[in-house]
Formats: C-alpha cells, sequence, structure tokens
C-alpha cells in the first residue's frame, strides 16, 4: 500500500516536471528559431536594383506548377523541357540583370492537395510562375497568386481566367477560337443560314467558355449549335455521333482533349458522317498521326489556334525547334513546347523590363508585365498585356494534320482576327 | 533517475500534456509548406475519426465521406460569403457542420436500413451527385473554378494573414501560423468528444451492433435508430473536417471532392486500425502527410532525378508513389490491426520487459513482429 501511494506521488510529480521542462524548453527555443530572425527579405541587392522573394544578388528564382505524372504528362514535360532549354540559353547568354536565371519544377500529378501544398513549399523563393498546368489547379491557387502578387501563365486558356491583375492567360481564349472556328466553317466550307452545327465539348471552364463562343457566333451567322457535354474519362465518343447524326449537323467542333478527338473523328468517319471537324488546339496531340485514325484526321480535321504549327516556317519558331531537337532527340515536338518556349521568353522580358526599371520585386514584375502592349517573341502573333479583361491576343492561326510534318500539323491558314471578335468581347 | 523521463513517457497522464505542448510548438519553428502539411493532417484526422465512428465502430461502410466534406466546406464558404447570406464567419462554420450532419440526417433512412458493401454503393451515389452538384450550381458553388472562403474570424481576430503581421516571440503570425492553432483546438474537440462517444452507451451498443446485429437487438439495442445516428454524427464530423480544409485551401473546388478522397479517407481508417480514435489519426496522418513529404523529398533518394531533367529516369512523384505503396503493403503486412494495434502491441512490450528486469535500457521499443500477441481483430 505504501508503495502504491509512493508510484502515484513519483508519477504526479514527473508529470509536472516533464510539463515544467517541457514549457521552459519552448520559451528558450523560440528565441532561436531560425523563424524569429528572418525578417523581411525585401531590399536593395548591391547594384542598386529592388529586390524581393525569389531574387537574390546572382540568381532569380522562377516556379513551375507542372503535370509530370497524371494525365498531362506529354505536356508537363514538353513545357519543362522547352523552360528549361530557355533558361539554359539566357544563362549562357549572361542572364536577366547580370543574375542567372533558374527554374524550380515541382510536380503535382494533377492533385490539388498536392500542387497546393508544392505552392506554400515554393511560394516564398521564386518572383514569378511561368508555367503552371491543370485547371483545377490554377482555380485553386486563383487566391493566394492574387495575394501573392506573383505573376502566373497558367497552362489554361478559360476567359474565367481574365481579369487578374497577376495572372495571364497567354494568346486567345476557348471562346475566342470557337468564333473563330464558326468562321473557318462558314467562310471555307459552305456553311449557310439554318445549318447545324454540333459542340461536343467538357464539362467544366474549357468546355463551357468554347460553348459560349461558338454558341455566340453561330446565332450571328445564323446557324443553330447542338451541345454534347462528355467527361474527361470519355473516350469512346460512339453515343454523341449517333446523337449528332441523327440531329443532321452540317460540321462539328470539339473542345475536348486528343482522346476524344481521335474517337470523335474515327468514329465519325467510319459511320459516314464525313462532315469538317474543328478542334479546340488542347483537343490535338502529334501523337494521333500514329494511331488508326490518322487518314479520317487529317481528312477531317482542322484546328484553331493561337500559336503557329511547329511546322511553321516562321524563323523563331524554325530556330527553337531545331534547339529542342538537338537537345532532346528522343522527345516529340508538339505544341507545348512551342507555349512553354513563348511563355518563358515573354517572362524573360517581362523581367529584362522590370530590370530596367530598377527593381525585381513581384510587383515591379506585375507592373512590367501590364506595360507591355506589343510583346512579340517571333513566335507567333504579338500580345498586348495591358487591359487584364481583355485576351492578349484575338488573332488565330488555322492548322491541318499532316503525319510527315514536325508536331503532325501543318499551318493552314495565317494568323487573322475573326470578324464579329470584337463585337463579342465589347458584348460580354 | 535516468530512466524517469521515458518511462513518464510511455504513461498516459504525463504524456497528454507533454504531447499538447509538443503540438503548440510547430508554428515558431516550421514554414508555411510544413504547416500545411500540418492543417491538412488536422483536417483529415477529423474527418477520419468520424469515418472511424461509422466504419470501425458501427461497421458500416461508407464511400460517400467527400461528400459531407464537401457539404462542410461548400456550406461555410457560401454561408459566410458573397454572394450568399454572409453571416459571422463563427456562425456560418457551426451552420455548415450543422448542413452537413443535416444533409447526413437526410440520407439516414437509407443507412438505417441498408448496411456493409450495400451502404457503400448507395453513398457512392452521393459522391457523384455532389460533384455534379459543385459543378452545375453556379451561384452556390462557384462552377469548376470554386469559390475564395472567407477567412474565419473569432471576436476580432482573423485566422487569416494581415498587415502588419502580429510577431509572437519574435515569429511572425500569418494565416497558417494562426489556423494551426484553430486546427489544434477542433482536433482536441474532436478527440474527447469523439472518444467519449465511444466509451459511452451508445458507443457500446454501436460496437454490438457490428458485432452481432440480433444479439444486439436481443439486448434491446434499436437497430435502425442507432445505425442512422452514426451516420448523422459520422457526416457532422466530416463536415467539421471539410470547414478546417477549405480554411486551410483558403479556395475550394469541386475536382477535390471526388471519389479518390472517400477511397483516401477509408484508408486512413484501415492502415490506422478499425475502431479506435487514435488510430483514425495516425492513419489520416499516414495518408495526408506522407506522399505530400516523400514528393517534396524524394529528390534527395539516390537514383532519383530532378523533375522534368533527363529521359527515361525515376522522377521524384514516382519515386514518391513507389515508397507510398510500399509503406501501405509494409503496414497491412506487419501491423494487419493498423498503426494503433502495432504501437499498442509496442507498449505492452515494453511495460512487460520493464516489470521482469526494470533495467534503464528496457524502454528501447523493441522492434515488432508478426508474431506478438495480437487482440481481439475486426472483420470489417
Amino acid at each position: 500500500m505504501n508503495t502504491t501511494h509512493r508510484t502515484r506521488r513519483t508519477r504526479r510529480r514527473t508529470a509536472k516536471a516533464v510539463l515544467a521542462g517541457a514549457l521552459a524548453l519552448l520559451l528558450a527555443a523560440t528565441g532561436c528559431s531560425s523563424k524569429a530572425d528572418d525578417g523581411d527579405k525585401g531590399g536593395e541587392a548591391a547594384d542598386g536594383v529592388r529586390t524581393g522573394p525569389g531574387v537574390g544578388a546572382d540568381t532569380i528564382r522562377l516556379g513551375a506548377l507542372t503535370d509530370l505524372t497524371g494525365p498531362y504528362a506529354t505536356l508537363g514535360k514538353s513545357i519543362v523541357q522547352a523552360q528549361q532549354m530557355w533558361a539554359e540559353e539566357t544563362n549562357a547568354k549572361g542572364g536577366i540583370c547580370d543574375r542567372t536565371v533558374e527554374i524550380v519544377v515541382k510536380d503535382h500529378g494533377y492533385d490539388v492537395q498536392k500542387a497546393v501544398t508544392a505552392y506554400a513549399d515554393i511560394a516564398p523563393d521564386v518572383v514569378a510562375l511561368p508555367q503552371v498546368i491543370g485547371s483545377p489547379v490554377v482555380a485553386a491557387l486563383l487566391d493566394d497568386i492574387e495575394r501573392d502578387k506573383v505573376l502566373t501563365f497558367p497552362q489554361a486558356w478559360a476567359a474565367s481566367l481574365l481579369g487578374r491583375d497577376a495572372v495571364q492567360v497567354l494568346g486567345t481564349t476557348y471562346d475566342v477560337d470557337m468564333i473563330a472556328a464558326v468562321e473557318f466553317l462558314t467562310r471555307t466550307k459552305g456553311l449557310k443560314k439554318g445549318d447545324t452545327i454540333g459542340h461536343v465539348h467538357f464539362e467544366g471552364d474549357y468546355g463551357a467558355n468554347a460553348l459560349e463562343g461558338s454558341t455566340w457566333a453561330a446565332r450571328k451567322a445564323g446557324l443553330k449549335v447542338t451541345g454534347q457535354k462528355i467527361k474527361a474519362t470519355d473516350t469512346d465518343l460512339s453515343a454523341q455521333v449517333s446523337a449528332l447524326r441523327k440531329e443532321g449537323v452540317k460540321a462539328v467542333l470539339i473542345s475536348a482533349g486528343p482522346a476524344q478527338t481521335a474517337s470523335l473523328v474515327g468514329v465519325a468517319a467510319s459511320r459516314g458522317l464525313k462532315v469538317p471537324v474543328v478542334s479546340s488546339a488542347p483537343g490535338f496531340a502529334p501523337q494521333l498521326m500514329k494511331t488508326p485514325a490518322a487518314p479520317a484526321l487529317a481528312a477531317m480535321l482542322s484546328i484553331v489556334s493561337a500559336a503557329p504549327a511547329v511546322s511553321s516556317d516562321l524563323p523563331g519558331v524554325k530556330d527553337m525547334v531545331a534547339s529542342y531537337r538537338k537537345k532532346y532527340p528522343d522527345s516529340p515536338v508538339d505544341s507545348g513546347v512551342l507555349s512553354g518556349y513563348n511563355a518563358a521568353q515573354l517572362m524573360g522580358a517581362d523581367l529584362k523590363k522590370a530590370c530596367e526599371a530598377g527593381g525585381l520585386t513581384r510587383e515591379d514584375v506585375v507592373k512590367a508585365h501590364r506595360a507591355q502592349t506589343n510583346a512579340d517573341t517571333g513566335l507567333g502573333t504579338p500580345q498586348n498585356f495591358s487591359d487584364v479583361d481583355r485576351p492578349a491576343s484575338v488573332e488565330t492561326y488555322v492548322l491541318k494534320p499532316d503525319a510527315e510534318a514536325v508536331g503532325g500539323v501543318v499551318n493552314a491558314e495565317d494568323a487573322h482576327a475573326a470578324p464579329g471578335v470584337e463585337e463579342y468581347l465589347s458584348a460580354r | 533517475m535516468s530512466d524517469r523521463l521515458p518511462a513518464a513517457l510511455t504513461r498516459r497522464r504525463a504524456s497528454l500534456p507533454l504531447l499538447a505542448v509538443a503540438l503548440c510548438l510547430p508554428p515558431f519553428y516550421l514554414d508555411a509548406f510544413w504547416l500545411r502539411i500540418g492543417l491538412f493532417s488536422m483536417a483529415a484526422a477529423i474527418g477520419a475519426v468520424g469515418l472511424a465512428l461509422l466504419s470501425g465502430t458501427a461497421g458500416q461502410l461508407s464511400l460517400g465521406h467527400a461528400f459531407f466534406l464537401a457539404v462542410g466546406a461548400y456550406g461555410y464558404a457560401w454561408l459566410a460569403g458573397e454572394p450568399g447570406p454572409g453571416l459571422p464567419p463563427a456562425l456560418a462554420a457551426l451552420l455548415a457542420v450543422l448542413l452537413a450532419g443535416a444533409a447526413g440526417g437526410l440520407f439516414s433512412p437509407v443507412a438505417a436500413r441498408v448496411k456493409g458493401v450495400y451502404l457503400g454503393i448507395a453513398t457512392l451515389a452521393l459522391v457523384f451527385l455532389g460533384h455534379h452538384v459543385l459543378l452545375t450550381a453556379d451561384s452556390v458553388t462557384g462552377g469548376f473554378n470554386g469559390r475564395s472562403v472567407p477567412p474565419l474570424t473569432l471576436g476580432g481576430f482573423a485566422f487569416a494573414r494581415s498587415d502588419p503581421e502580429p510577431t509572437v516571440l519574435g515569429v511572425p503570425f500569418g494565416a497558417e501560423e494562426r489556423l494551426w492553432y484553430l486546427g489544434l483546438a477542433l482536433f482536441a474537440f474532436t478527440w474527447f468528444t469523439a472518444r467519449g462517444l465511444l466509451r459511452s452507451r451508445p458507443g457500446r451498443a454501436l460496437a454490438a451492433l457490428r458485432d452481432s446485429e440480433t444479439a444486439a437487438s436481443v439486448m434491446g439495442v434499436d437497430v435502425a435508430r442507432h445505425r442512422s445516428a452514426a451516420f448523422v454524427v459520422s457526416s457532422m464530423y466530416a463536415g467539421l473536417a471539410g470547414v478546417l480544409l477549405a480554411l486551410a485551401f483558403r479556395r475550394v473546388v469541386p475536382d477535390y471532392f471526388s471519389l479518390a478522397l472517400s477511397v483516401d479517407y477509408l484508408a486512413m481508417i484501415v492502415i490506422g486500425g478499425l475502431g479506435s480514435v487514435a488510430g483514425a489519426t495516425a492513419g489520416a496522418v499516414f495518408v495526408t502527410a506522407l506522399p505530400l513529404l516523400m514528393t517534396r523529398y524524394a529528390d534527395q533518394l539516390p537514383l532519383v532525378t530532378a523533375p522534368g531533367s533527363a529521359e527515361g529516369a525515376v522522377g521524384p512523384t514516382e519515386a514518391a508513389r513507389y515508397l507510398y505503396g510500399a509503406a501501405i503493403v509494409l503496414v497491412l503486412l506487419y501491423a494487419p490491426d493498423g498503426l494503433h494495434g502495432l504501437a499498442r502491441r509496442a507498449r505492452d512490450r515494453v511495460r512487460r520487459r520493464r516489470s521482469r528486469a526494470p533495467a534503464p535500457d528496457a524502454v528501447v521499443p523493441p522492434p515488432s513482429q508478426p508474431t506478438a500477441a495480437r487482440t481481439k481483430e475486426h472483420t470489417p
């Protein structure tokens, strides 16, 4: 009995000692926490340039939140490689603002939680994000990006991303592309008043935004649009083709992924629905030209895109493709390479401009970016970033699949703004 | 004297305050990345405790947990935000939890009558229904791009970043640091209420129900009522987890609340050990934090290259997935009753060895062996 009494008292005393010790440890240890003396990082470097997060005395760090293991792995890899190539080229020429450029790549595998954590991980150390892949990822990060004023080029083109100072959609938005697609159909494929167009589109903001554009343009041209909503997991479009056939469509628009485009065109051709098909830019990948659907794609498909074909003879594109093939001989050259490289070059231009104005803080970079009214990288059409509510460009190319060409596509029509786009933008 | 501290650590009463103090420390040392992982883990733990009550204790399988998380998260974002009623955030958080409970209550006629795998399939419908509604009810949910989550304020104190940032002991306190303590408080609330519930009459009735429905009803347990009550309580915990998740994410998007999330929660309670609060917590931390940490640090491993650098090499994310898969297999192989069972067996062994020979080195945790005495195993 005596022993139990003693143990209990000892135990209570131990508990108190542990608690007191831990509290003392807390107070003592926070004194030497690395977070405590980690004051405002901003300031002025030795060369008189204002610096902020991600900019050191001789480095500029950019971030990339990409998908190298999820559904957009091919696209992600192309963009990452193209941007790394740009960074190496830039550093070989002496860097930007006498600093070397470094890209911190984080792979989120199309997982929102991983992406948000990765953002928290890299955000304090980067000045801007020239690549963020994945619409849900971009959506989840919008508020943080706006709050932190990190200039971001998302690899997504929905009009709902416009109107934010720090977020820049490069090129045209999906709705503008589809207005151009409808105009292309009426101009070259002989569609006339009263005809019906089918529009197969993903659910979510990609499909919704594209449908908005096609519906507007069709109403202007006196056409009727019949929409077919599909999921990203639907890869057999037989049912949609049957439905479109029953509607008697004269042409089909598709705003989905490459797998859906291949299925739509392949099934339509085999069932005798031989109508022109126009796809949004993300709906095509060069790998499709190695599938059995290739002949049907070559015969029926056109692609509307803000970027030229990789096989185009623009000198900038030619040089870029040549060095990319030299550096990554085993990788396919697709539109991701072009858009990734283009984004990196535009980012480089912004950084240079910000440096000339004497500051490389995030605010300075966003300000420099918004001051660009005619940013031309030689990789397509010039872009105007001064109006946050407007797409940076309204000119689109029309591309045709070609199994022989680099990247599987050739230019069919040069860049031009579809009539009606201005009216659409001002009405919105 | 030397064995006093380790001995105290293995004792419940002393380890609790110590643990509480240890959990209060991270905001002073770790940066936002770690704190976010901690926040996600705490939110997951709250949700997993709810599911553990339902699946582990009452023996009901639910694949609809993601739906109730979404109700909590979106409920808070809508009730406290614009467009929406714009209620005071604390009230909105409370109402969001009740809303999740009400959603569970609406489904409880089904939950009361259907059991086991059949309930799992029935709840599957909720996830798809919920995801569709989140995408299409634009005015409430913001559609595909989701909506931003207004920060929680309690009596003038906002759980968000403010300018200028206040400092505590020289450490700047931003959103993550403040939310950490909110998460801790909510988690502590969950921990004690759930444990109380499990040890009370209803908890024992649920366990009886799981083991034998006939025996339980002979003992006077109202089968349907207890089943539906378990479902409602579980969805309220999910709602609370949803609120905390929304606050940690700062923006809610529909794609997060998918079937994969429900499966993650099931994995949490299985890995942690069915039917215990501590097990659900351990499982939640395992499933939430491990993949994030592995992805972050996998590039330190040999043979793993930086993302997107070379051809055909293993990138950090792939490596993390292999490791995570291997970890799950190891846990299920060597701890079939979950992390909770593993810890309990280790503790028992320490205690036994100490009573035999109270030597200072006795507290070294012995390697766990699958042959160790195993207590009752639950059949799911």
